[in-house]
């Protein structure tokens, strides 16, 4: 049953590409500001949990608990001393900035923990049936972390008073200053936010893929590609696009060959860029 | 760049310094000097689409390892030699880069960026896949280069074209709407200025140059691979040279050049990924302290006469005084 088999598969990894997306969308949602660095964040998150549970031999939830908020540390340090500088800047300027900063992180991870592949054998191992297909435990939790981490993000913007502010700030950051919002905390609690999602995707990758410091470039393009298809800084649109592309991704590379697969997402993002600039849903800020 | 001392002793000194390193240079200084002119073309290339127009163009590299390919098979296959398999890369940088950028340019800003930013990686992926033409990650190995002179010199020129192409650019109406461009796309817009047409010229043009060095880079060393052909390095160090010599100047990418081959040559051998993050380091400590780099400061000293950016930015800077 090959059919069903590769549509859990499909459905599974457009899960983990949702959790990525969310943070990279929510950063661009608020603050205009592209972060090349995320799916490094993510790779530098994975290793550490490697880290963390084969090295220090500390149980998982530890690095499930300790990642993100280290990544949400780290985040609010670049916020701090990168990206409120070069506010008033050119696109470029913070672009360059985030693409550095992914460039610094690849090469000293890979100092630090050297280029090879690694993995978390035993940990989340075993499996469980779902429409009569195996599936790795793994897979299955960390779907379900990102289903709930995207909900949450979800249920924080539309429904508190926290996510209204950030919502304000978004959407027109003058008239956020003169209700009293602080902007400048908003960016910084937002970008926060985003860089500790990339480090539970991290975590939640780690026991399902094999783990090296190259990775973020890997998944940085396919969160690219979830985000334009599913219109910039829409959160369900990025959900479903997430989804559709896992789906794309797991049977253009059955029936055409791995490198077909993921090219495929990147002739899919293009075609989207080109056609319906705003997103499939057409939910995405203008462009 | 009107009759300014410092300007024609750069470029005075880095034109003799480059005509003599073929008659009295050792083979290391040829090698050396070939490695600084693939920075310099590639950063004259982006300073067109990056620093004038002000667009984040991350591929490149892309038209690098395309025209890498076109040349090796070209000189593998059918013996074409070298020059030859260089014109026709550079030919098919211009057949690559008319419909991509007639596609890509139609978006502004950040989307251009992502929308660039996976290429390389997809054609590189292609270049591993299709081994039946590319021989994937073996490589393809073409006869070695007995005399590397010739070629240095048509690197030369190209490199000579480039700057002398940016000088007279930047001193033009042409260069203007790029500016117009790169400062408000919308506003250029309304004042009639056909952007989409200059960006894909703009794009064109940044594209042949990239595409006939590869090639030419393939004959040197004399050997290819798709991590050779779209190395994420070439892409980084381009970026860099143009952002530290100074976005959108005409000295800018020599000066970057001439500095940032010196650090690739310290380091990219012996401690690669040291190299990358150092120049990670160079970007984003260009982007926050000396965002017009190099050029830029000495600008801001009057050690060389203010281009047309920082009379703009003086008149801005007396509207809002106003």
């Amino acid at each position: 049953m090959p059919l069903t088999e590769l549509l859990v598969g499909g459905i599974l990894l457009g899960g983990i590409y949702a959790l990525i997306a969310c943070g990279l969308n929510l950063i661009f949602g608020v603050m205009r500001v592209i972060n090349f660095a995320h799916g490094d964040i993510m790779a530098v998150a994975a290793l550490s949990s490697v880290s963390i549970v084969m090295v220090a031999k500390l149980p998982f939830w530890v690095a499930v608990l300790v990642v993100p908020l280290a990544a949400a540390l780290f985040g609010l340090l670049v916020q701090q001393l990168i990206l409120r500088r070069i506010e008033g800047a050119p696109v470029i300027m913070s672009l360059l900035a985030t693409y550095a900063l992914s460039t610094i992180l690849v090469n000293i991870s890979i100092l630090l923990w050297g280029g090879g592949y690694t993995g978390m054998p035993g940990v989340l191992s075993g499996s469980v049936k779902l429409l009569g297909v195996n599936v790795s435990l793994s897979r299955v939790v960390s779907f379900a972390v990102a289903v709930g981490a995207s909900l949450g993000i979800w249920w924080l913007l539309a429904r508190t008073r926290f996510g209204r502010a950030v919502r304000t700030v978004s959407q027109a950051p003058e008239l956020a200053e003169i209700s009293g919002i602080s902007v400048g905390r908003v960016r910084l609690a937002t970008f926060a936010l985003g860089t500790a999602m990339a480090g539970l995707a991290g975590v939640l990758i780690a026991p399902t893929f094999a783990i090296d410091p190259q990775l973020g470039s890997r998944f940085i393009v396919k969160a690219f590609a979830v985000i334009i298809v599913g219109g910039m800084g829409s959160y369900p649109g990025a959900f479903a696009a997430a989804l559709l592309l896992g789906l794309i991704e797991v049977f253009g590379g059955y029936f055409a060959g791995a490198v077909i697969g993921s090219a495929l997402l990147y002739l899919l993002m293009l075609g989207v860029l080109l056609v319906k600039p705003r997103g499939l849903l057409g939910a995405g800020v203008r462009v | 760049m009107r009759r300014s001392p410092l300007a024609i002793a750069i470029v005075g000194a880095a034109a003799v310094m480059a005509l003599a390193v073929p008659v009295l240079g050792s083979a290391y200084a040829v090698s050396f000097t070939i490695q600084l002119l693939v920075f310099l073309i590639l950063a004259y290339s982006w300073n067109l689409i990056g620093g004038y127009a002000g667009y984040t163009h991350f591929g490149q590299v892309s038209f690098f390892g395309v025209g890498a390919y076109v040349g090796t098979l070209l000189m593998f296959h059918w013996g074409v030699p070298w020059y030859l398999a260089a014109i026709v890369a550079g030919l098919s940088g211009i057949v690559l880069a008319i419909p991509l950028g007639g596609a890509m340019l139609r978006l502004k800003g950040p989307y251009f960026a992502i929308g660039m930013f996976g290429l390389a990686r997809v054609l590189e992926a292609f270049a591993l896949g299709f081994d039946s033409v590319t021989q994937g990650g073996t490589g393809i190995y073409l006869k070695p280069m007995t005399d590397l002179r010739p070629l240095y010199f048509v690197m030369l020129a190209i490199g000579a074209v480039m700057l002398v192409a940016t000088w007279r650019l930047d001193n033009s109406r042409l260069g203007l709407k790029l500016l117009a461009i790169r400062e408000d796309e919308g506003a250029a817009e309304s004042l009639g200025i056909r952007t989409t047409r200059i960006k894909v010229g703009a794009f064109v043009v940044s594209a042949i140059a990239p595409a006939a060095v590869g090639s030419l880079y393939a004959a040197y060393l004399g050997f290819i691979d798709p991590p050779t052909a779209f190395a994420p390095n070439l892409e980084l160090t381009t970026i860099a040279v143009v952002l530290l010599g100074g976005m959108g100047t005409v000295l800018g990418p020599l000066v970057g050049a001439i500095v940032l081959s010196v650090v690739n040559e310290l380091l990219w051998a012996s401690y690669p990924q040291l190299y990358l993050a150092i120049i990670g380091v160079i970007i984003l400590g260009t982007v926050l302290f000396a965002p017009r780099g190099l050029v830029g400061v000495a600008m801001k000293h009057a050690w060389l006469p203010a281009g047309r950016a920082l009379f703009r930015r003086l008149a801005l800077r007396c509207a809002k005084a106003a």
